[in-house]
């Protein structure tokens, strides 16, 4: 038996909850990335994020057209979706937690068009209520 | 590839009769380090034929109530299996058990 | 603030921040056609939501995550996908009704036409949950709903036959005057008005803005086992005076006026002035609870930064969907869809979304990778497992039985 851990990715990484360095809720695991190794072993390499990543996850049309609205609303017209590297994983435990910010991932590009333009137009936006 | 590419995946055994689909692939975090942790390398598949209950995780650890729950769901997976990613071949569009290979019953 | 007085504020936030408009107006029509006879339906009602919120809450506490958070990871994307959407759709119902509870509320305090309020209720509604702190929101209104508590002392006021009162509830006798599925209509709208899918996905969220942790355990279990339980009887109590006023006089509950009307009777303006109170206070309470939830369980599924810990602009999504959900719900009550029978339309419908709530939290509360050794007992997981069945038999037979009964009549 192996005394590396084990980690079933359905039932312990994908679909999980990712968060930035801050403590502050990216995304989910919406799909992940592998590639081959010199043995031919498939291993991890990223963290797939956003529609483009989970509308195929959904079969027939609706995740067909969740895909095809998500590619042309985005910057780079492309199917592909949006990346996390795994190189930028700390821990996998209830949630997933990452080395960089959310602003330096760049992975909520949703969350940023909303923000600035109708969040920061609404006065007081800026700071939590107290 | 992406993961959801292997999932679902049918899996047929070594005289091509269908013994459900892929609903899990068991990582062992023994590769090369890369960035902060070990890569995690595929090292087995979880088959089974039905998804149903299948992220609850009752067939695959021993103590979790409540009870009833565990009973329907460890039924619906009675047939679930694992086998190492070494002793299955791509064909077509599942994948096929080697003549080699020993799947093993849950939990392990 | 000292623990103990924390503890209070707590139980009596959760008193008076139980009832609704669901509550209320289902209680008021219950007790004004079958007097105390559904009582076991409220009371099964409270023991139920008892058992999932202090799960949902103990979920919060230990993760730190709300129990939506969690569906999607245990359920998977396609079956969260679906609980999200029914779960939204009720959720976002419940929030018109109780829009249209606030300003039949206020219509009674006014005498201003509910349907010129609904915007301003929209605004106010709006302002409350951009600026004020989580905190403030539950406490404040919680409070103010203890109000309630006129129906408790006009049901003293009454002088009622205590012995019959208790008989009704432990030896219920459905009245002749009724069918026997009408009986159990009512008794899954009670079911549905005591159990309300929101209330548990929000406690939980809300534990996550209050930040506990596992030393806040004691205290959200203080609140749901004395807390919900009296805030139950408030919903008893708005039933039995409505079977001492209403039943004899053959009065229905059409309007919210009518729910009031045994304070009237009881005596009193200044308990009458008390009861409105309550009424804006609990729909209010109420509305903004529903609002945050349409919000947090949309945010949760997808993995967005939820909640009124962050800046507005730290959770914009989570936001938007707030404000879209607000703008829905006040244009479906200008719709002049009758806010009473939206209300008992939003009940059943919560009756019928009740196993998809319930299930997924039952799941996670015994995982022990989420709960480690905090998981459930024995005894809790034979309750639940009884509830769940329970809730589902409910489910099932709502929109027969409301198609049978054409909703109650």
């Amino acid at each position: 038996m192996t005394t590396a851990r084990i980690i079933d990715l359905q039932l312990r990484l994908l679909d999980r909850q990712v968060i930035d360095t801050d403590g502050k809720f990216v995304c989910n695991v919406d799909d992940l990335e592998l590639d081959v190794d010199e043995q031919g072993t498939p291993f991890v390499t990223a963290i797939l994020v956003g529609p483009r990543a989970l509308g195929p996850r959904f079969s027939g049309r609706l995740g067909r057209w969740v895909v095809a609205i998500a590619t042309r609303l985005s910057e780079d017209r492309s199917t592909e979706p949006l990346r996390i590297d795994y190189r930028q994983v700390t821990e996998i435990g209830n949630v997933v937690k990452l080395a960089r910010t959310k602003a330096e991932l760049g992975v909520t590009p949703l969350e940023e068009w909303v923000d600035s333009r109708i969040i920061a137009r609404i006065p007081g936006s800026g700071h939590a209520p107290e | 590839m992406r993961l959801s590419d292997l999932i679902d995946t049918p899996v047929t055994g070594t005289d091509g009769t269908e013994l459900g689909f892929v609903i899990d692939v068991r990582c062992h975090q023994d590769g090369p380090i890369r960035g902060a942790m070990q890569t995690l390398r595929v090292h087995s598949l979880i088959v089974s034929r039905t998804h149903v209950g299948s992220l609850l995780g009752y067939e695959r650890r021993q103590q979790q109530g409540p009870w009833l729950i565990k009973i329907l769901v460890r039924f619906l997976h009675r047939h679930a299996f694992i086998v190492d990613w070494d002793d299955v071949e791509r064909e077509g569009n599942a994948f096929r058990l080697r003549a080699s290979a020993q799947p093993r019953p849950l939990p392990e | 603030m000292s623990k103990l007085l924390n503890l209070a504020l707590g139980v009596l936030t959760a008193i008076g921040g139980f009832v609704d408009i669901g509550d209320l107006v289902t209680s008021g029509v219950v007790g004004s056609r079958f007097g105390l006879s559904l009582a076991w339906a409220t009371i099964l009602g409270v023991v139920g939501i008892c058992l999932y919120a202090e799960m949902s809450g103990r979920v919060a506490a230990i993760t730190g995550r709300g129990t939506f958070d969690l569906v999607r990871e245990r359920l998977g994307p396609r079956a969260g996908l679906a609980n999200l959407t029914a779960s939204f759709f009720v959720t976002a119902l419940t929030f018109a009704a109780e829009i249209g509870g606030v300003a039949l509320s206020l219509e009674l305090v006014t005498s201003v036409n509910y349907l010129l309020l609904v915007p301003w209720i929209g605004l106010v509604m709006w302002f409350v949950v951009w600026r004020v702190k989580f905190t403030y929101l539950e406490n404040t209104f919680g409070i103010l709903g203890l109000a309630l508590l006129a129906f408790g002392v006009a049901l003293w006021r009454l002088h009622p036959d205590w012995s019959n009162l208790l008989h009704q509830v432990v030896a219920p006798h459905k009245p002749g005057t009724e069918s026997l599925q009408v009986y159990f209509y009512y008794a899954i709208a009670l079911f549905g008005a005591a159990m309300t899918p929101y209330e548990v996905f929000f406690f939980s969220s809300g534990g996550v803005e209050e930040k506990w942790s596992k030393k806040d355990l004691a205290v959200e279990r203080a609140n749901v086992f004395v807390g919900f339980p009296l805030g139950g009887m408030l919903s008893l109590s708005i039933a039995a005076v409505a079977s001492l006023v209403l039943l004899p006089a053959q009065i229905g509950v059409s309007n919210l006026s009518q729910v009031g009307l045994p304070i009237a009777v009881a005596g009193g303006k200044i308990l009458l002035a008390f009861s409105l109170l309550g009424f804006v206070a609990a729909t209010f309470g109420a509305a903004l609870e529903t609002g945050l939830s349409c919000g947090y369980s949309v945010a949760q599924y997808f993995g967005w930064q939820w909640g009124k810990f962050v800046s507005p602009r730290k959770a914009a999504r989570f936001h938007l969907v707030v404000l879209l959900s607000l703008l829905f719900a006040v244009a479906a009550v200008l719709t002049t869809i009758d806010p009473v029978k939206l209300t008992e339309y939003s009940v059943v419908f919560s009756a019928v979304a009740l196993p998809l709530t319930y299930f997924p939290i039952l799941v996670i509360a015994n995982d022990p990778d989420y709960m480690g050794e905090n998981v459930n007992g024995r005894l809790t997981n034979a309750l639940a497992t009884v509830f769940l069945a329970l809730v589902i038999i409910a489910s099932v037979a709502a929109i027969p039985l409301m198609i049978w009964t054409k909703a109650g009549q």
